[in-house]
């Protein structure tokens, strides 16, 4: 997920390395608040950490191996600040002592690693976990959240690199840096890391948080005090709130062409099997557009509350289940 | 190494990790040799090398002409031969590694599957296009241009000068000192790692199956993060024995001269040249 120098151009590459100046000084402010006078040697270790977890090949499956970028399990050790911190150091050494990555994109590697990564894994984590003591509750939630963390920052990656093609290119429409569209280079980056790294990313972090707590449980409690999750939950109902702005987008997502839309698009008959399997399965509010609210943004707007709602739900049920799995076990 | 079931040598995966970070530490230990060589940008002052750096690394991102991306990989390869490294050094490691992984992303955009386009030429199904295959050049100039630029940060500044400039540029004291300590952790976590691993090697008899490897390799790393755990502890009492009392202060080296400061000018003149030759070229 390294970027190195030449893939983006100064017009993402500047706002990124811009953003993250303020980004670094909160997190200065804040490890220096929570980890108080031992700040120093604890980043610099964190950071250590960070640089050294990408050394170790972890073997995954048919002798492939791969590397754990390892953000949210420092984000889950230490806390998510100082998991930027130390990861934003981690990659400003590989790009000042070794080469690696590059110097004008290291806002924007820092951005995806640095950011997005940890506070989307320590976020997922606290809400996966929630205050519960259970052990395997904890170890499923570090896994679910390393892997949806990293995928994010791909994701994201992806994204940066599919809008050069938009914002740089020659008269005769020849890309100026990253090359692919954002269709491709968000496909791929969002593919590879689902399929493989994702894995390797959980696996490493379940292993080693299992691992802390049978050989060492202090040190899983080493982050700052918790606090509470309703800031999170704040701008989760930001978020929510904002759905309907999707209605006035144009058009349909790419790949998520109904079946008549997609016959227009090829020019061509739709395949038999293809039409037989649309009808398979009949949404209850299709389109999201419930039947029974007319104002679209309304509907749209529903549809995000009770859909948002289902997924709380689950996740919440599924993590009581495994907590009283643990609990019947132990005794 | 060891031996499949079909009776093959071949390293084990803790050879490989083992021989991965032992060529990283050689890899630190030699830039830190290089560095301290006599040369021409080994003789310039850390800050001013670096804005210079800087002033490069961003004139190869603006410009578009693969005409003067050329000119500033020649560029990067002439300061870095001035420099006591090898030409040959230089092109394994910018065109070798860089360049190839660069041109590996690049061809694929060249077809008429990505970019659209007149023909340029076919390989049987495949178009080449004429806007496909100059993206694809420029993005390779460009990538190989940079990398050029940021290794010779790597290859002609010692760690500590590297320090000592950005604690100048007014980079505030607590990063500098950070960095200072990890790049000294990382170090010693790359040795204790090699170890790790040549110590697995060399009592191993039997091939591990994938599982059992992957166990072993999570355990480390959670042993590595209590050994830096304990470290920064120590390192901690270190400091307050030494009487560290929560603020931190980098040495500087001597100021800067008038050749110093000479060699930005002269670089940010190149820069100037370069993006007006360049904006003449793609009018």
């Amino acid at each position: 997920m390294h970027i190195p120098d030449g893939y983006l151009g100064p017009q993402t590459y500047m706002i990124l390395d811009v953003a993250m100046i303020p980004i670094w000084a909160v997190a200065v402010s804040k490890v220096k608040k929570t980890l108080k006078a031992r700040q120093i040697p604890l980043m610099a270790l964190a950071a250590g950490f960070a640089f050294i977890i990408m050394m170790f090949n972890i073997p995954v499956i048919g002798g492939s191996t791969g590397h754990a970028v390892g953000a949210t399990l420092i984000a889950i050790l230490l806390g998510p600040w100082a998991a930027t911190i130390s990861v934003s150091i981690a990659l400003a050494i590989q790009a000042l002592l070794f080469g690696d990555g590059g110097i004008t994109a290291l806002g924007a590697n820092c951005f995806n690693m640095a950011v997005v990564m940890p506070f989307v894994g320590y976020y997922l984590y606290r809400l996966l976990a929630g205050n519960s003591e259970n052990l395997r509750r904890k170890i499923t939630a570090s896994g679910i959240a390393s892997y949806v963390a990293i995928v994010a920052a791909a994701t994201v990656a992806g994204v940066e690199f599919g809008i050069q093609p938009l914002i740089a290119h020659t008269a005769s429409g020849a890309p100026l840096y990253a090359p692919y569209p954002l269709k491709v280079a968000v496909l791929a980056m969002f593919s590879e890391h689902a399929l493989f790294f994702g894995w390797v990313e959980a696996i490493v972090t379940m292993g080693v948080v299992a691992a802390l707590a049978k050989q060492e449980s202090a040190l899983l409690d080493m982050k700052p005090a918790r606090r509470s999750l309703r800031w999170a939950w704040a701008g989760f109902s930001v978020l929510v709130l904002l759905t309907p702005l999707g209605v006035l987008a144009q058009g349909t997502a790419w790949g998520e062409w109904s079946v008549g839309q997609l016959a227009s698009r090829l020019k061509l008959s739709v395949p038999t099997g293809l039409s037989k399997l649309s009808g398979l399965w009949a949404a209850a509010v299709p389109g999201y557009a419930p039947a029974f609210i007319k104002n679209p943004f309304v509907g749209y707007l529903f549809s995000a509350v009770i859909g948002a709602a289902l997924c709380v739900g689950v996740v919440w049920g599924v993590g009581k289940l495994v907590a009283s799995r643990k609990t019947d076990d132990e005794r | 190494m060891m031996n499949d079931r079909q009776g093959r040598t071949h390293k084990s995966l803790a050879r490989r990790t083992a021989d991965s970070v032992g060529n990283h530490i050689v890899e630190v230990l030699e830039n830190e040799d290089l560095a301290a060589e006599k040369g021409f940008l080994q003789g310039i002052d850390p800050r001013s090398k670096l804005l210079a750096v800087l002033i490069f690394s961003v004139t190869a991102s603006l410009v578009r002409s693969p005409w003067v991306l050329a000119a500033m990989s020649i560029l990067a390869l002439v300061l870095a031969s001035f420099s006591a490294v090898s030409p040959a050094s230089f092109a394994r490691k910018v065109w070798g590694s860089a360049g190839l992984f660069a041109t590996l992303i690049a061809l694929p955009a060249a077809t008429q599957f990505i970019t659209a386009g007149s023909v340029l030429f076919r390989l049987g199904p495949v178009a080449i296009t004429r806007p496909g295959a100059l993206g694809a050049i420029t993005l390779i100039l460009r990538v190989v241009a940079s990398a050029g630029f940021a290794l010779l940060i790597v290859w002609t500044m010692r760690w500590i000068d590297l320090l000592s400039a950005l604690s100048r540029m007014k980079v505030p004291d607590i990063i500098v000192a950070t960095l200072a300590m990890a790049q000294k952790q990382i170090v010693s976590l790359m040795r204790t790692v090699e170890q790790i691993h040549l110590a697995r090697e060399s009592r191993t008899l039997k091939e591990s199956t994938t599982a059992e490897n992957r166990r072993w390799v999570i355990e480390r790393i959670a042993f590595v993060f209590q050994k830096s755990v304990k470290t920064a502890d120590d390192v901690y009492d270190a400091m307050l024995a030494r009487g560290y009392s929560g603020s931190m202060r980098v040495i500087h080296r001597t100021p800067a001269t008038v050749r110093d400061w000479s060699y930005v000018v002269f670089s940010a003149g190149i820069a100037a040249l370069l993006i007006a030759i360049d904006r003449m070229v793609m009018r």
